[in-house]
């Protein structure tokens, strides 16, 4: 009995000395003034983690788009209510599967691969040679990747709510035969710049920050072998997938469920 | 060796773990001269090249370089005097996204304000040096292992470092680039007065271009002198160790239960 109280003790101090050591891993290589270099590194981060996202993002977007205009049609057209599929495509999208799902394929599109690159460096000792070159890896290295998550995942969230608008109108109106009009004039009507393109907006940022800051620290400090690598690879998107699922609906309660 | 020592270890504690690496190491790596620092496998010499450049820091004891204790600066001041070190790693650690040519200018790019002109100028010199100014083309995958150290090592030099740590810079080679690292080693210390510390348990090699020799084993110094000391020293566990004995103080066998008990101790663990 006591043996398991010592070691629920150990496992919550463990913890919460990871926490920590991460939270100052997140201050040391998030803040600080940014040199042309710097600039040229994170452009080139934004790439990788950015724009070769882009594909799997967007017909994510697209399909995910189709499939809630075909299972929103079938339910509203019961109640003669299909008018009103634009505006159910779009507040599901702006409001939680734009930016939920566009984070859970960022964390296993990019975020897996920014975890085993940097564990790679760290296990061929190109970090700690970095380190002796005078060189901080956490600027260099850390840093760039950690910007670059946390701006492309909304811009990429931007794209995955605009494909599937587009995606649900192709199905709804093109497809299902709902009035072009009443489409776009009930999604215009009924959503609200600030609470629902603000509101997915900013559970993006977070979600980015989140996914990001755990795909580079799992990289960072992992055990430098090839299973520390696989093993360091698969936490990142368990981790990054549950944190953005509890996150969601923390904020999801705040934002739209009167806790405010 | 009576100029003030270049690098001062003392009283160095350093345990991993449950397991003590060092207890009460002392040495002083004179300025200008080959240091090597010897001892079986597994006794924490790499651990101790990073104790020095500052990487790992000790439980207890100090380290100084040129006179400032590398545990107690900030991590600013820490990467500063690291500007003046080299290291070479024993997998070389070049940059595998960078050509060869983009590795050796690293450091000079980092640390200092040249024109392209001039870093050009000074990659060819430290390539020629190691004689890979034909290779700075290729990428760090398509180097052979003993290329990718002689890179490494250009890299090391490019700042004109004070201080060169060498961990294990044999392993592995074949005997012409044996020959070719030991030569290097003792050229970049004769021609530029570098004050070089060699960690290695290739005896031979190492003997040939060290100017004082350390052997470390069970965390402690076991023996410190020149090459020629340590020949004819006494100590049974540095005469295994110099000339190689595979059964002595070190024992050939891992601990274990006597053979002939455990042989018939049938239903023991496996």
């Amino acid at each position: 009995m006591i043996d398991h109280i010592v070691r629920l003790g150990r496992w919550g101090c463990e913890t919460l000395e990871r926490l920590g050591d991460a939270g100052i891993f997140l201050a040391q290589s998030m803040f600080g003034v940014p040199s042309a270099e710097g600039v040229r590194l994170w452009l080139r981060q934004m790439h990788f983690v950015g724009v070769m996202s882009l594909a799997i993002v967007l017909v994510s977007g697209l399909f995910i788009g189709m499939v809630l205009a075909l299972q929103g049609y079938t339910i509203l057209v019961d109640f003669g209510a299909e008018d009103a599929l634009g505006q159910m495509v779009a507040l599901s999208l702006l409001r939680e599967l734009a930016p939920v799902v566009a984070a859970l394929l960022f964390a296993g599109r990019a975020g897996s691969a920014l975890t085993a690159e940097i564990g790679l460096m760290k296990a061929t000792e190109q970090l700690t040679s970095m380190e002796m070159i005078g060189v901080d890896p956490l600027r260099r290295v850390v840093a760039p990747r950690l910007w670059a998550g946390f701006v492309a995942l909304p811009l990429l969230t931007i794209g995955f709510g605009v494909v599937g608008v587009w995606g649900g109108q192709l199905v709804g109106v093109q497809w299902l035969g709902v009035f072009e009009g009443s489409y776009w004039g009930n999604m215009q009507a009924s959503v609200d710049f600030v609470a629902d393109v603000g509101n997915g907006l900013l559970k993006s940022l977070v979600f980015a920050l989140v996914v990001t800051w755990i795909a580079v620290y799992q990289g960072y400090a992992l055990v430098p072998t090839s299973e520390g690598i696989s093993r360091a690879t698969t936490r990142t998107v368990v981790y990054a997938s549950l944190a953005v699922l509890g996150l969601d609906f923390v904020l999801t309660a705040v934002m739209f469920g009167g806790l405010s | 060796m009576t100029d003030s020592p270049f690098v001062e270890v003392e009283g160095l504690h350093y345990s991993r773990g449950e397991t003590s690496i060092f207890r009460g190491v002392d040495m002083a790596i004179p300025r200008g001269r080959i240091t090597a620092i010897m001892g079986p496998s597994g006794t924490g010499k790499t651990t101790l090249l990073k104790l020095i450049g500052g990487q790992l820091t000790p439980d207890a004891g100090r380290v100084r370089i040129a006179g400032e204790d590398v545990h107690a600066l900030s991590r600013k001041a820490l990467f500063r005097l690291r500007r003046r070190m080299g290291m070479l790693f024993q997998s070389g650690a070049l940059f595998s996204d960078l050509d060869v040519y983009e590795n050796v200018a690293f450091p000079l790019r980092v640390h200092t304000d040249l024109p392209e002109s001039m870093i050009r100028d000074l990659v060819l010199l430290k390539l020629q040096a190691v004689g890979l100014r034909g290779a700075r083309q290729l990428m760090p995958a398509e180097l052979s292992g003993g290329m990718a150290r002689r890179v490494a090592l250009a890299r090391a030099i490019a700042l004109d470092p004070e201080l060169i740590l060498y961990d294990e810079p044999f392993v592995g080679q074949d005997p012409i680039s044996m020959g070719v690292l030991v030569q290097l080693i003792r050229r970049l210390n004769d021609a530029l007065g570098l004050t070089a510390v060699v960690v290695s348990h290739d005896i031979k090699e190492t003997l040939s271009i060290a100017d004082y020799v350390y052997v470390i084993a069970d965390g402690q110094v076991m023996a410190r002198g020149a090459p020629a000391d340590l020949d004819v020293d006494r100590d049974p566990r540095v005469r295994q160790f110099v000339h190689g004995e595979p059964d002595g103080p070190v024992p050939f066998h891992y601990p274990a239960r006597d053979f002939y008990a455990d042989l018939l101790g049938a239903g023991g663990p496996k």
